[in-house]
């Protein structure tokens, strides 16, 4: 009899508990604290976020305008960029209040057809007088490798650990190359049988032929040059082929002289009104 | 006794398990008065043994009810954090794309030009170097408006910028901004092989270092032995390009009164080429280097 009262009261505390359980415990669809609370906070994350993503949107959309601008005004289109950092600084440097940090940096992107990655190491030492930061580790891998030309450019770059030169170079080499291009798709499409592009319309030189005059030859060699200070400006010669017989008969070596006076014609017309001039003056009965 | 479902759809449960609950509440508590009525021993236990039974049942019912109303809010809140997962992803990815992007702005200043877009045009942030070491930069705030115009700059006062936009800031951005580049570049270098001359090599000066504020003319003199009987060497150095960071003309002058022994001609001579040809503090730690090994020849 005990047991079974004591089971009742046991029962009858327990019910009231579940009641109380079952009070406190809201519908998901009743406004009342805790699950409500946590849900509203939920919703005002979601509407911070809308909100914040609209922020987030303008602000990207202003970033990216700005990347553009740089983009358009270097000539050069960074992609990607990551830094580590790592503090050197020493117990006995920090008691002569000397600090050193190495910067390492990794960056990718690419002008027009070359793309590049460099990966370079910036030391920065901080002294009660002043702050020194040096370049101390440049390495710089460019695809296409062909360009014989950009390659020492490169070497010389990594060696003097000269970021500004590098890309400044880069971006008129590029210039000039895209130009060369230019012009001697220009000069094919306008005199198809005339002027031949060995490697295509990237190649560095252009060879004008005449169907009417076979074994004369015209091929103008337009390298681009990079001197020891970063300078770029191309560098055209013109080369000669012409029949023994030609050469015989030619008293007032003309063609001898023939790549000195081009310079003189570039100097004097330009690139490309030079260019023209040669090819009509070879083609000169084709054209008549 | 009625076996009313507690478990009703949605709105009507609350009212509906509650209600329920109070049913079976009066129905105990009837037979809890009841149970307090006067009955014979046999009777109690068996109406305790009925009530026990009522209440288990009970409380069972009540635990099912909490049991399903912790499931329900748990399965609404589930309903909506799909959703929220899907916004969410949408946010990260811009957040992260606005990382990238940061990221690259920060690194156009290792061009050399860098820049940042303003409500008037553009701040354009040049940085200067000289062999690896980096330097000063400047800057040069422009508003587009016809004509362009530069709204302020901290471009030193002695370097040709009014020349420099009178050629090329209405026709060519760019070009504008890439002389500019070069002056500011070669100034930079100067100034820094002048400062590293007279911090790192004061010892072989023996006079202070003549310099004007572009760092292009520069005099000094200087020995190769600081201690020797030997007259100091005068160099003025002359910078006529103000895009080059090495100088167009060399004097290097004996300051003694007698003439110059045959070795030391050919001192002055390479002297002067060295000083056309090295940036300024190299060419004196080439002469520190010197005097290193000459002691060294002494010793032995």
């Amino acid at each position: 009899m005990d047991t079974e009262l004591a089971e009742v009261r046991a029962l009858q505390a327990e019910i009231a508990a579940l009641r109380r359980a079952c009070e406190d415990q809201p519908a998901p669809w009743e406004e009342k604290s805790g699950v409500q609370k946590s849900f509203q906070a939920i919703q005002q994350f979601s509407s911070e976020g809308w909100k914040s993503s609209k922020d987030l949107k303008s602000q990207l959309g202003h970033l990216e305008s700005e990347l553009s601008f740089l983009s358009t005004l270097t000539g050069i289109n960074i992609r990607n960029y990551s830094k580590q950092t790592e503090d050197l600084t020493g117990t006995e440097m920090t008691e002569k209040s000397i600090r050193k940090v190495l910067q390492r940096h990794r960056l990718s992107g690419n002008c027009h057809m070359v793309t590049f990655q460099l990966e370079f190491q910036i030391l920065e030492i901080q002294n009660k007088e002043r702050l020194s930061s040096a370049v101390t580790d440049l390495n710089i891998i460019m695809e296409p490798t062909e360009c014989s030309e950009l390659s020492e450019f490169v070497s010389r770059a990594e060696e003097r650990k000269d970021l500004f030169m590098f890309f400044r170079s880069l971006h008129f080499f590029v210039e000039w190359f895209e130009y060369r291009k230019r012009t001697f798709e220009h000069f094919k499409e306008k005199y198809p049988e005339a002027v031949h592009l060995s490697e295509g319309p990237s190649s560095p030189s252009m060879v004008i032929r005449s169907a009417s005059q076979p074994g004369f030859e015209l091929v103008i060699v337009w390298r681009i040059q990079i001197d020891e200070d970063g300078k770029v400006f191309p560098k055209l010669d013109l080369l000669t082929k012409v029949p023994q017989r030609a050469l015989e008969l030619d008293k007032n070596r003309a063609i001898e002289t023939a790549p000195l006076s081009f310079r003189t014609l570039l100097g004097v017309l330009g690139i490309e009104a030079a260019l023209e001039s040669l090819i009509k003056s070879l083609c000169a009965e084709q054209n008549g | 006794m009625e076996q009313t479902n507690p478990l009703r759809p949605d709105g009507e449960s609350k009212g509906g398990v509650l209600a329920h609950l109070e049913r079976l509440e009066t129905q105990m508590s009837k037979s809890c008065k009841q149970s307090e009525e006067p009955q014979s021993v046999q009777a109690q236990e068996g109406a305790l043994g009925t009530k026990i039974h009522k209440l288990r049942r009970l409380r069972d019912e009540l635990r099912a009810a909490v049991r399903h109303r912790q499931a329900s809010v748990k399965a609404s809140i589930a309903n909506v954090e799909p959703n929220l997962a899907v916004e969410m992803s949408e946010q990260e990815v811009l957040e992260e794309k606005l990382e990238n992007v940061k990221a690259v702005l920060q690194a156009y200043r290792f061009t050399g030009l860098s820049g940042k877009l303003t409500s008037r045009g553009v701040c354009v942030c040049i940085s200067t170097a000289f062999e690896g070491t980096l330097l000063d930069s400047y800057f040069v705030d422009l508003v587009i408006q016809k004509p362009l115009q530069i709204h302020h700059h901290s471009v030193p006062v002695f370097i040709p910028l009014e020349e420099i936009a009178a050629k090329y800031l209405q026709t060519n951005i760019q070009h504008f901004l890439f002389s500019l580049c070069e002056y500011l570049n070669a100034y930079s270098g100067r100034k820094y092989q002048a400062d590293r001359l007279q911090s790192d090599f004061a010892a072989l000066l023996t006079g202070p270092l003549q310099r004007n504020p572009l760092c292009n003319l520069l005099s000094f003199t200087y020995k190769l032995d600081p201690g020797g009987q030997s007259f100091p060497f005068c160099a003025r150095l002359l910078y006529k390009d103000l895009t080059a960071t090495l100088p167009t003309d060399v004097t290097v002058t004996y300051q003694g009164v007698e003439p110059l022994s045959t070795s030391w001609e050919e001192q002055r001579a390479s002297h002067e080429t060295l000083f056309c040809t090295k940036p300024l503090h190299q060419v004196f730690a080439s002469f520190a280097r010197k005097g290193e090994k000459l002691d060294m020849s002494l010793v032995s």
